[in-house]
Order: C-alpha cells, then structure tokens, then sequence
C-alpha cells in the first residue's frame, strides 16, 4: 500500500490526464467521478515500481482505459441509460475551442483514444497500439480515418505526424 | 488544428474538489483495512460463536421438539403408546408386543397432531375390526404437564365419545414408567394390577397376549370366582378361585 503522499504526488501529476481520458470515454460526471477515485485507489493499493515517469503515466492512461472499457460493458450500465446522460456533462473547455473539443467527441468511440493519445498526449502509433492493444496498423488506419473525419467537421491542416 | 485541439484538451482539468475527494476516499479506504489487533482471531473468535450458537440452537431445537411431555396409550391388544412433545405433534410411536410392533411399523403418525393420529390409529383397519368386534380400549393420558394431559384428554374423550367401548383416562408419569419396565402399556397395566389384585400367580406376559376384553372378563370371572366359590367348586374338585381362573383360559383362544 503506497503512503499518503505519494498518492497525493500522483494525483498532481496525473489528474488531469485521467480526467480527460473519462471525458472522451464517459458521458457524465457521476461515472467520471468513480473512475477517476477507482483508478488512483488502484494505484495507492498496487505495488507496481515504475521505472520512469514515462512508465508511470502509460500505466495511468491504460488503467484508465480499462477502468471506462469494463463500466460500459458492465451488465448494469449495458441496459441502462442514466438519466443525465442526455444532459451531456457541460464542458470546461475555453470557450474558442469548444468546437474542437465537441468535434472530438462527436467522433466513434475507436477514433477519439487514438487522437487524444497521438494529438495530445503525442504517442506514435506503435506505442499506442501497445496501450490499447491493438495492431500498430491498425492504429495507422484507425488515425488515417480519424483525420480525415475531422478534416471534413474542422477543415485546417492535420499533418501525419 | 493540433494546436487548437492542444489548448482544447489544455482547459479540461481535474477539478480541485475531485481531487480532494478522491484523497478523501482513499484515505477513508486506508484506515479501514489499516491491521487491527488479531484480525484473524477475531474473526476465527466470531465465527466460532456463531456457528456455537448455531448449534445450539439446533440441539435446543431438536431437543423441544423430540422430548415426548406427554404419552397417549392405547391398549386392546394391540397396544400402543404414543409421545406428544410441547407441540402437541406425536414424535413416537412404540408398541408393547409383536402384534403391537406390526401396527407401530405400519402407521406414520410421526409429526402428526395428536389427535390426527389417534384417529387415525382408530381408523386402521385392524383397530376398527376389534372396535367392531366390540373389543373394550382404553385410552390413558400421561404427561408432567397437568394442563396438556388435561387438553389432550378432553380432547382424546371428545374424539372417541361415539364408542362407549373406549374407555378414557389420565394417569402419572411414575405409574407408565412402572407399566413400561413390566413391558406393558399403561392401560395394560393398570389392568393387570387388577387382575394381581384377585390372582396372584398371573404374570405381565400373560396379560401382554390378552385383549383388553378379555382381561375385563378375567376380573369379571376372577371376581365372580371368589363372589361364587362354590358353584365352580363341584366341577373342578377342589378347585378355588385361582382354578376359575384357568378355566376360562380356552375362552380366550377361542376368540383369538
């Protein structure tokens, strides 16, 4: 079990790398709220030594992931609509770039972890395959499509890279 | 566009509240499974206790419902005694001879009411062919407890008051155990201590073969025997009393 403090240190490092990846997984502010407890709860009970800070954040991001993958597919949340799901959570986003944001996550679900993780987070598709466990072609495909997608909502220069 | 989607991303925060509540949460987590004093003995100590209060209960249970409080002896011959626990359910069924044995086997009154099961005892078709046969049966009721010897004798006379051959009557405890260590059912026995009264040489196996009308006959014959010694006295030389006795023993044959 890890002390106080290093949860505390972890929480400042990676807080709003949780909270943003439960705002492109989630819907509402409740199921955010629990994922993001779960995973640092995850992480005070886990005994995991990381090598890096590298380490350390891919271990957070993958956690995360699985953390919104196993609620949506809960038998619970599958046949259920939570009330507030249709008042979509109001986003904090500065307000010129709302749109962005709403752009990205209007996309299907497949599309938006690999443009949070190459266009914000700047993983290249091999490491992000290993995240998501998926084939790096797969990846390439799956952010080939993506940008083409938000080319058509945003228009702008969306470089390969 | 990267950029624009940067600074998007950029303004999206953990809020300062979920932060603490998070830290909140954990903490509360930590304290709760923080060892305590011999966790393991504690929860060995709770659960040894309830799986002793668990048999308790069991053996406390078992033990109200199968201790008889109250017997109920049937007697023509066949003969037989039934145990009535607190609950008024019958919980045993013993018979005194063979025949006695045969009907015990043959019946499942356990666990009935009591009263289902004399009357069903009534209804068997052996019970019902010496009713018939105008066969005199007794009823007693034994038990500690004055009250339910009481309903269950009240009870048992309502039940046969349609046969005025069956004869009902509550006894002690002390008394049927005596009847039980001859081998007799109470009835039995307290007919056979009328018949010791007149005939000294009789025995509890003799009357344990005997139905219950013709023990009633004995006493009859044993008492008119001594009422009337000479009327016998010619035909059996010099027989007294006790010759009386023997001689209605073919009577009883005859019938059987």
């Amino acid at each position: 079990m890890r002390s106080e403090q290093e949860v505390s240190g972890a929480i400042g490092r990676h807080a709003d790398t949780v909270r943003r990846l439960c705002l492109i997984r989630l819907k509402n502010e409740a199921d955010t709220e629990d994922i993001f407890q779960n995973v640092f709860l995850k992480y005070a009970l886990s005994c995991v030594d990381f090598e890096s800070e590298e380490h350390e954040k891919a271990w957070f991001i993958r956690v995360t992931l699985n953390a919104c993958k196993d609620l949506l597919k809960s038998f619970f949340r599958s046949r259920t609509v939570p009330l507030d799901e249709m008042l979509e959570q109001p986003e904090q986003a500065a307000p010129d770039y709302t749109y962005v944001l709403e752009a990205v996550l209007a996309l299907p679900q497949k599309y938006r972890d690999v443009v949070y993780l190459h266009y914000y987070e700047g993983y290249p598709a091999p490491e992000i395959g290993q995240l998501l466990g998926k084939n790096v072609n797969t990846v390439y495909t799956l952010l080939t499509r993506a940008r083409k997608l938000l080319r058509e909502k945003l228009g702008g220069d969306w470089d390969e890279g | 566009m990267r950029d624009e989607l940067r600074k998007a991303f950029d303004s999206v925060h953990a809020s300062r509240e979920l932060k603490e509540r998070t830290l909140e949460r954990i903490r509360t987590y930590q304290e709760e499974k923080k060892p305590r004093p011999a966790p393991g003995l504690r929860r060995g100590l709770a659960a040894a206790a309830a799986c002793l209060a668990l048999a308790l209960a069991g053996w406390g249970g078992h033990w109200l419902y199968f201790t008889p409080t109250a017997a109920i002896s049937i007697d023509v011959n066949p003969s037989l005694e039934l145990g009535v626990n607190r609950f008024d359910r019958v919980v045993s069924v013993e018979g005194y001879n063979e025949d006695s044995q045969a009907l015990a086997a043959q019946l499942s009154v356990t666990h009935l009411p009591y009263e289902q099961a004399v009357e069903q005892i009534l209804d068997t078709q052996e019970i019902a062919a010496l009713l018939a046969q105008e066969e005199i049966m007794t009823i007693t009721v034994t038990g500690s407890n004055e009250r339910q010897r009481g309903r269950i004798l009240s009870q048992v006379e309502a039940e046969t008051a349609q046969s005025p051959n069956i004869h009902c009557q509550s006894a002690q405890r002390e008394e049927v155990e005596a009847a039980h260590d001859l081998g007799l059912s109470y009835g039995k026995y307290r007919a056979y201590l009328e018949v010791l009264a007149l005939d000294p040489t009789i025995t509890p196996e003799e009357i344990q073969g005997m139905t219950m009308r013709e023990i009633r006959e004995l006493i009859q014959d044993l008492s008119g025997g001594q009422q009337e010694p000479q009327g016998n006295g010619n035909g059996q030389g010099n027989g007294n009393g006790q010759g009386g006795g023997h001689g209605s023993g073919p009577g009883w044959g005859g019938r059987e």
